[in-house]
Formats: structure tokens, C-alpha cells, sequence
């Protein structure tokens, strides 16, 4: 639209039944400063169907110039309150165009109790004095999971507020590396090597050994809290392929699959009470 | 003026060494347990306690040290160690071997014979380290010191030789001529791409910011290579003091310097004496403000890795250390101009920068006189995999494959046959039995369609399938790439089912030329180098293996008895004793046979988990071809 001058609505009507309308505008030039611009509530859009048309792409945050949008996760969201394969499947069967068929609950819906568990925030003290030394968000995550065994979602929304970052960007960086984990682990974890050596030494049939016993699959936790089996890319004991580690401490070598299942059933006993 | 500044600083390191308790003398006795991560796994800790134990009941506990080492590099033979002064080997230490070799070697001068390491080509017992042909052939200069001193001493760092070239260095006074010096010995970068480190600190130094950033990759993610994990746990201060030269080579008379080591999360050994390491040199004075009287101020932060192979990679690497997720980014302006911060950042390897002292030391032309025309000074390789003796081998550059793998490697295990060597972990190439006479440098690595790498060398005998090997690298890159580019992204997920495709027996001959092509696809299509040689291993397997992938696709046969659809396991009834152990072995109950009778497998229920045969004794479990009958039509 052309700019108009305050002199063009002085002037007399021309009979234009756009300039009815535009009549009741007030074209008066001012500065910026004297009228700030209006911020009302952001709020997502719905379909016809009345569910959310965001699918949490997370665009909109990470474009916003002064980061005023920040999504939410759920990473400890274990049981949902709805069937989300269902969800899904319900709104891509009605509805053109993606959509994760959770209405969005990651960003707007209602938190379930237990949603995020208390932790004790004692221990993580250490992890805020290590942020105002300077240690980077990567070495923050590591001291946190260094303390709880796993990132607490909780710690995760203080770290986020201790180093002004929105929690989704936190949440990224926290599941590009592979060693962080969002969920507790068990008592016992179990990390296979899978290096080159330790492949060629028969390392897959021992994944798959262990996660046929413990009935879980490779990043699993069983349902009793006692293992977690994970992968591992290389721990450098190449000479002793293939190589278990477990917990922190011990490093057992040249493990076979018959080993693997005696390892679990070795483990399994000693909680047993006798 | 500068010989009052030279004596000042040479004072100030005297006085830095001297400030220890600690002196030196040969003549002392030491038992130097082996307290690498090898060693750690096959129970050094039980032969600590038992060696402290022994000492203890004879009262001998003040007069003889035991002192714990870095990495011996003979991982293979763990636990290890050495009686000193008289300098015994004794490798694969159980605790109840102590009491002997400390009666026989300790308390008197005797040789316990029995433990001593044995040769495997004629049998007979060696007594000492440099005379064992695995160290004997070797060329050590980089892990000179591994296994002599403790890491966590300072002071033995200085008893041989420690901190002298950073001495003479800020003696000098002239920035400009290390980077000389260093440009003049040929060292490439050690992780794998070979750019002249000298040249690389030269365009640093020439980039203006307002802070240097030195920068220590030590984010060794290869699997199968754990050689700059060996250099940091067995001797983390030759990294600081090359550091510490390169940052002054880069950042002094120009502004701030500061360092970060680059350190993988699942070295905690390595992380935890390079932090005691750096503690002891900013309390000696040789890191942190004015070092060593010098006016030259250097400081080294410890960040750790997650767990992201792609980590490796520069750009990804600083990412990482400002706390983004490890991304990289196009390289059109390379870090030493805009790195950590934007700011200009000179990132080396572990290797290169232990490298440095040795130099300084020793001088430009000593360093050249050993390697090849374009490929200067040793370079240590980790060789694992199916060989008799694995570890840690250092070598001049150009020495051949089959010197490494064979007279230093003591060839292949027992009754097997020498197939492929890998090098250069995920991204390099499989060579075979013919290239064993090739010279190693990177050149030559390069044109034979593999690569240096960081230096892992994983040797396969025909048990390995080389589809499967491939598989396995591809399931690598196809689960580290970090997203960014598609053709990486996505085409490495595509390789990978065209290859799951053939191992299945469902493959086509045009298979072949998919790969070859969408190969060509991925490299070309790649910011960096995590994708552009993710099909490095595709297509040198393509190249040097075809006739096995082939039979996987014509004949429906793995010829190496690995991709499971094609196999299947029976029992051999001349050699089955029936005496029960795969029975009860077996997860799924396949099994079946009474004692003393000759056992069946049902093959509905064999999940082919390999567990019978590995528990067999008498050899009774052979694994044959899935379809020997189409096999047989085929040959006919």
C-alpha cells in the first residue's frame, strides 16, 4: 500500500467505498516508541477436526530472534495417558498432513503426576558450580548424570535457567550424544563393546545373548530396575575382545555368549535373598 | 639481557624438578605393574593387592616401590610386570604367581622361569622387555617413556628428559623458529588427514583474534584404535608440554592462548591422569600464569566427549566444546581462522602434539631421517583382531604391512589364514593379503582405496566375512551420522540395507553397482569427512573381495560361514562324544540326545547363536551351508 500523508485524510471524500472503510484508520505517522507493538498469547492453531496442527517441530523456537518460544518434553512421559500409535493412526486416517496425533501434549497438554520425579537437589550443587567456573553445557550434562545415574528432568530445567538456554536446546544436546540417557537406569549396567575387534570376536551374538536373557532389548532396563544393557562403541581393551563392562569399575574380557548368560544368572542369584 | 633471561628460565625448571621427592635411581628395586586398561580388565588390581601383600609379610614394603605404569602396549599378554633394576618381563600374571617371583627376583637375583614370556617361534623364555621380538622391532619415540614412568609422578616425567624442550623453547624465545623447526621435520597430523602440523600453527598464528585457541583432540573414536588413549594414560605430560610449545609457537608476542584437551568420556583413566598431570604442572609452574619465569601464560581446560563418533571431526568438535550438538559445518573457512568461538583455533591430535618434545629435543632433521619422503617420523599403530600378539606397535613410516602384522604381530592365530586388514577404523579400506608388502604412509594407504586413520589396525583371518565385516562399519556411520547432510544421512541407511540385502541371499548382481554408484553419491554429497568416507570400506571390500560378495548373491553361500540365513549348524556324529554341554548350553533347547549319544540339532529352533560350538571341546559342531544341495547342482 502506498504511504499516505496526514494531508490525504484531510482531504474531502471521494466516494470510494474503500476509503469508507479506511476512514476510520488513524494514518497518522509516529514513531514506533510511542505505540509499542501489541504482543498478545500465542496460541496453536486447530484443524477442523479440533486437534492441534503443530507437530512440535521445534522451528518456530529455534527461528524466534530473542528466543521467546521454548517447547516442552516429555522424556520421562513413560505411560501416556493416551495410545499415541492409535492417535497417530486415527489422525492420518482423517486428516491430510502430518501430525504426531498427541494434540500437542508435549506443548500444551496436561502434566501427569509423576511426570518429574523429585531428585535431591544436594547433589547438584556441584553440577551449578561447575556452570559458573565455566564448564560447558556438555560438561554440565556429564556431572549431572554423574550424580543421578541419568538427566533428570528437573536438573535439566535448572541447568537450562542457570545458563539461560531454552530447555529444548538443552534436550538436543542431550540426546545427540549417545552416552546421555533421560530415564533411570538399573542397578547393573551392562555396556558390550561393539568395536571392530570386538566384532570380529563374535560381539553381536553376545548383545544378542544378553538380551535374550534379560528379555530386553539393547538400551532396555528390565522391569525389576536390576539391568540396563547398553552398547558401547569402543572401550579401547581390544586385545581382550570381546569385551563386557560393567558399571563404571569392572571390565571383563573375552566374553562369549554362554559366558553372558552365565554373567546375568551369576548376578540374578546374588539379589535373590537367600 | 639474553643470557640472564636463558639461565632464569633454566633455573626455574631446576627448580621445578627439585621441589619433587622423589629422585632418580636406576639401581633401585621397582616392581612397574601395567595399570592400562587392557591390563585393568585381565585383574591388575588382584595382582596389586597381592604384590603389596607379599612385600608387606616380608617386611620389605619401605624398600621396594611398586610403582603403576602406563600402557605396555603388549595388551595381548596382561597382566604385566616389570622387576627393576634388572628390568624381568613377566607377562599374564595371575596373584598367586607373586610370592614366587618375589622370593626368586625380589629378595634374591633369580629369574622365575617358568612365568617368563616365551617366544612364540622357538619357545624359548625372554627375560627382558627389549629383547621380546614384539618390542625389539619396534621404534618407540612417542611411547619412548610408556611403561617406564608413572603417570601420575611428575617427577618422573622429569627424570627423563620432561619439560627440557618447553625449557629451551621459551629460552629461545622465538616463536617463529619452532614453527620452523617443526615445518623442517615433516610431522603430519597424526589423526588421520597428514596436513603438515607446522604449516597448520604457521596459518593459526597468522589468523588475528582476540584469543588462540591449541586444541588437543583426543575424542578417539575409531573403534579398534586406543593408541592416543595409551599416550594419555601412560604419559600425559608429553602431551601438555607439546601443547604448551604449540601454543606458544602460535599465540605468544601475538595475544591470550588457551588450551582444552578434547577427551573422550569412556577413558576415565586417561581423564583422570590428565587431571592429576595438569594439577602438577601448574603447581611446578610450567602451565597457567607466567610459566616458568618466562612471561608466557598457557592454561589447558579437560573437556569430555558424549559418546558421538562425528565428534572427531573439527568443526563437530568445537561445537561440542561450546555446547552445541556436535554438527559440522562446511569447512570453506577452515578453524585455524574461525574455530572454538570464532575465534582462530589450531586443533591437533594426541600423537602429533607428543610428537613436539621429541623435536624440539632431538631437532628437525633426527625426526625426517626416519619415514618415507612424504611421511616423516613413526607412527604408532593399535593392531587387534585375529593376531597372536595384539597391542600397541610403533614404526617408522613406511614400513610394510606384513612387518607389522607378521614380525611384530607375530603373525596370525594357529591354523588360520591371513584375509584383510583394516585400516583407518570406519572410514578406511580392507586390504589384501597381496598389498601386505606395501609400504604404510599416506600416500600409499590413500591410492590402495584405504587410509591412515588414527592409526587402528584390525586384522581378519578367514573366519571373518568381509560382508559382515562391511555390514558392521556401515551400521557404524549410518548410526553416527549426525543428520546434517542427506546423502550421508540417508544414503549410508540405503548401503546398508543393499548389503543386508546380499548377506540375506536376496541380493542382485546389480546390487553391486547400486553401491558403487550411491558410493560415489554419499562422498560427493558430504560436508565432512565422516560422510565422505563412510563407503570407504564399501568400496575397497567391492574392489579387493568381490568374489565373496558375489558368492553371496550367485550361490547363496557366505563363504567365510557367518551371514546367518545362509548358514546352519549340525553336528558332526563321528566327533560328538554326547557328554551333554551343548545341551545345556543351548538358550532355545534345540538340543536333544541322550548321554553317551550322538545329539541332534532341530533346525526350528536353532537361532544359530553360535553358543554350542563355542562350548564344544571335541570339535563336534560344524557350521555347513544352509542350501549344499543347490551348491552341489551349481558345481555340477
Amino acid at each position: 500500500m502506498p504511504r499516505r500523508d496526514s494531508t490525504d485524510t484531510a482531504s474531502e471524500p471521494r466516494g470510494s467505498a474503500l476509503y469508507e472503510v479506511l476512514k476510520g484508520i488513524d494514518f497518522e505517522r509516529r514513531e514506533l516508541v510511542d505505540k509499542p507493538r501489541g504482543v498478545g498469547l500465542f496460541d496453536l492453531v486447530k484443524d477442523k477436526g479440533g486437534s492441534y496442527k503443530c507437530y512440535a517441530c521445534t522451528l518456530c523456537e529455534r527461528t524466534c530472534p530473542v528466543d521467546c518460544i521454548e517447547l516442552d518434553y516429555c522424556p520421562e512421559f513413560e505411560e501416556l495417558p493416551f495410545d499415541v500409535e492409535a492417535e497417530r493412526a486415527a489422525a492420518l486416517a482423517t486428516l491430510p498432513g502430518e501430525s504426531c496425533g498427541a494434540n500437542a501434549a508435549c506443548v500444551m497438554g496436561e502434566k501427569p503426576a509423576g511426570y518429574a520425579p523429585e531428585i535431591d537437589m544436594k547433589k547438584f550443587d556441584a553440577v551449578i558450580a561447575g556452570i559458573r567456573e565455566g564448564s560447558g553445557l556438555v560438561q554440565a550434562l556429564h556431572s549431572t548424570q554423574e550424580a543421578y545415574g541419568y538427566l533428570p528432568r528437573v536438573a535439566l530445567e535448572d541447568i537450562a535457567g542457570e545458563m539461560h538456554l531454552p530447555l529444548s536446546r538443552i534436550y538436543g544436546v542431550a540426546s545427540f550424544y549417545g552416552q546421555f540417557r533421560l530415564v533411570p537406569v538399573g542397578k547393573y549396567v551392562i555396556d558390550v563393546c561393539m568395536g571392530t575387534a570386538c566384532h570380529v570376536a563374535g560381539a553381536p551374538l553376545v548383545v544378542e545373548a544378553f538380551s535374550q536373557e534379560l528379555e530386553v532389548p539393547v538400551g532396555g532396563t528390565t522391569p525389576d530396575g536390576l539391568f540396563t544393557l547398553q552398547t558401547v562403541n569402543c572401550v579401547g581393551a581390544c586385545a581382550l575382545a570381546p569385551v563386557v563392562r560393567l558399571g563404571d569399575d569392572e571390565t571383563i574380557g573375552r566374553v562369549g555368549p554362554n559366558e553372558a548368560r552365565k554373567l546375568v544368572r551369576k548376578l540374578r542369584k546374588a539379589e535373590v535373598p537367600a | 639481557m639474553t643470557a640472564r633471561r636463558t639461565s632464569k628460565i633454566q633455573r626455574a625448571l631446576k627448580a621445578a624438578r627439585d621441589t619433587g621427592a622423589y629422585l632418580a635411581d636406576d639401581k633401585k628395586t621397582e616392581i612397574r605393574v601395567c595399570a592400562g586398561t587392557a591390563c585393568h580388565a585381565s585383574g591388575r588390581v588382584a595382582l596389586r593387592k597381592a604384590i603389596d601383600k607379599a612385600l608387606a609379610e616380608r617386611g620389605l614394603s619401605d624398600r621396594v616401590a611398586v610403582v603403576e605404569t602406563g600402557c605396555h602396549g603388549f595388551c595381548e599378554e596382561g597382566p604385566i610386570a616389570v622387576v627393576r633394576p634388572q628390568g624381568l618381563f613377566y607377562p599374564r600374571l595371575k596373584p598367586k604367581d607373586v610370592d614366587e617371583i618375589i622370593e626368586t627376583s625380589v629378595v634374591s637375583d633369580g629369574i622365575v622361569e617358568r612365568l617368563l614370556y616365551k617366544d612364540p617361534a622357538t619357545g624359548d623364555p625372554v627375560a627382558h622387555e627389549a629383547d621380546i621380538p614384539f618390542y625389539r622391532l619396534q621404534q618407540r619415540v612417542v611411547l619412548a617413556l610408556n611403561g617406564k614412568i608413572d603417570p601420575y609422578s611428575i617427577d618422573d616425567y622429569f627424570n627423563h628428559g620432561g619439560y627440557t624442550a618447553l625449557a629451551k623453547v621459551l629460552d629461545d624465545g622465538d616463536p617463529m623458529g619452532v614453527i620452523d623447526e617443526v615445518e623442517a621435520s615433516g610431522l603430519r597430523g597424526r589423526g588421520g588427514a597428514g596436513f603438515p602440523t607446522g604449516r597448520k600453527w604457521r596459518f593459526c598464528r597468522g589468523n588475528p583474534g582476540d584469543v588462540h585457541y591449541v586444541v588437543c583432540n583426543a575424542d578417539e573414536g575409531d573403534p579398534g584404535a586406543f593408541m592416543d588413549r595409551s599416550v594419555l594414560e601412560g604419559n600425559p605430560h608429553s602431551v601438555i608440554e607439546g601443547m604448551t610449545i604449540a601454543a606458544y609457537a602460535i599465540g605468544a608476542q601475538s595475544g591470550p592462548v588457551e588450551g582444552y584437551v578434547y577427551v573422550r568420556h569412556e577413558y576415565p583413566f586417561a581423564v583422570e591422569r590428565l587431571r592429576a598431570a595438569l594439577a602438577q604442572a601448574r603447581e611446578r609452574g610450567l602451565l597457567g600464569g607466567d610459566i616458568l619465569g618466562s612471561g608466557f601464560s598457557f592454561d589447558i581446560r579437560i573437556n569430555q566427549g558424549a559418546g558421538a563418533f562425528v565428534c572427531g571431526e573439527s568443526t563437530a568438535l568445537t561445537a561440542s566444546i561450546e555446547g552445541h550438538r556436535g554438527m559440522p559445518r562446511g569447512k570453506h573457512i577452515r578453524t585455524v581462522a574461525h574455530g572454538l568461538w570464532g575465534q582462530p583455533t589450531n586443533l591437533n591430535n594426541v600423537e602429533s602434539y607428543a610428537n613436539v618434545p621429541w623435536i624440539i629435543n632431538h631437532g628437525a632433521e633426527a625426526f625426517a631421517a626416519r619415514g618415507t619422503a612424504t611421511s616423516k617420523g613413526t607412527k604408532i599403530f593399535s593392531l587387534t583382531g585375529k593376531v597372536v600378539n595384539g597391542g600397541l606397535i610403533e614404526v617408522p613410516m613406511g614400513a610394510t604391512l606384513r612387518h607389522v602384522i607378521f614380525d611384530i604381530g607375530g603373525g596370525m592365530l594357529p591354523g588360520r589364514e591371513f584375509k584383510a586388514v583394516q585400516l583407518g577404523g570406519p572410514s578406511g579400506g580392507c586390504l589384501p593379503a597381496s598389498l601386505l608388502d606395501d609400504p604404510i604412509d599416506f600416500e600409499s594407504l590413500v591410492a590402495a582405496g584405504s587410509m591412515m586413520g588414527s592409526g587402528g589396525m584390525v586384522v581378519v583371518d578367514d573366519s571373518t566375512c568381509m560382508l559382515d565385516f562391511v555390514k558392521f562399519f556401515l551400521k557404524f556411520t549410518a548410526e553416527e551420522s549426525c543428520g546434517k547432510c542427506v546423502p550421508c544421512r540417508v544414503g549410508s541407511q540405503r548401503l546398508l540395507e543393499i548389503l543386508e540385502r546380499i548377506s540375506d541371499g536376496e541380493g542382485t548382481l546389480d546390487d553391486l553397482d547400486r553401491l558403487e554408484t550411491l558410493s560415489d553419491d554419499i562422498i560427493e554429497g558430504s560436508l565432512c569427512q565422516l560422510g565422505g568416507s563412510a563407503p570407504n570400506p564399501v568400496l575397497s571390500t567391492i574392489r579387493y573381495f568381490r568374489e565373496e560378495i558375489e558368492a553371496h548373491i550367485t550361490e547363496h553361500r557366505c563363504p567365510a560361514r557367518v551371514c546367518r540365513p545362509l548358514i546352519k549348524y549340525t553336528i558332526d556324529p563321528d566327533a560328538c562324544t554326547g557328554c551333554h554341554v551343548c545341551l545345556g548350553a543351548c538358550p532355545t533347547q534345540a538340543i536333544s540326545g541322550e548321554r553317551k549319544q550322538v545329539h541332534v540339532i532341530d533346525q526350528k529352533l536353532c537361532i544359530k547363536c553360535d553358543t554350542c560350538r563355542q562350548v564344544c571341546k571335541f570339535d563336534a559342531i560344524p557350521v555347513v551351508d544352509a542350501q549344499p544341495a543347490l551348491v552341489e547342482g551349481r558345481q555340477q
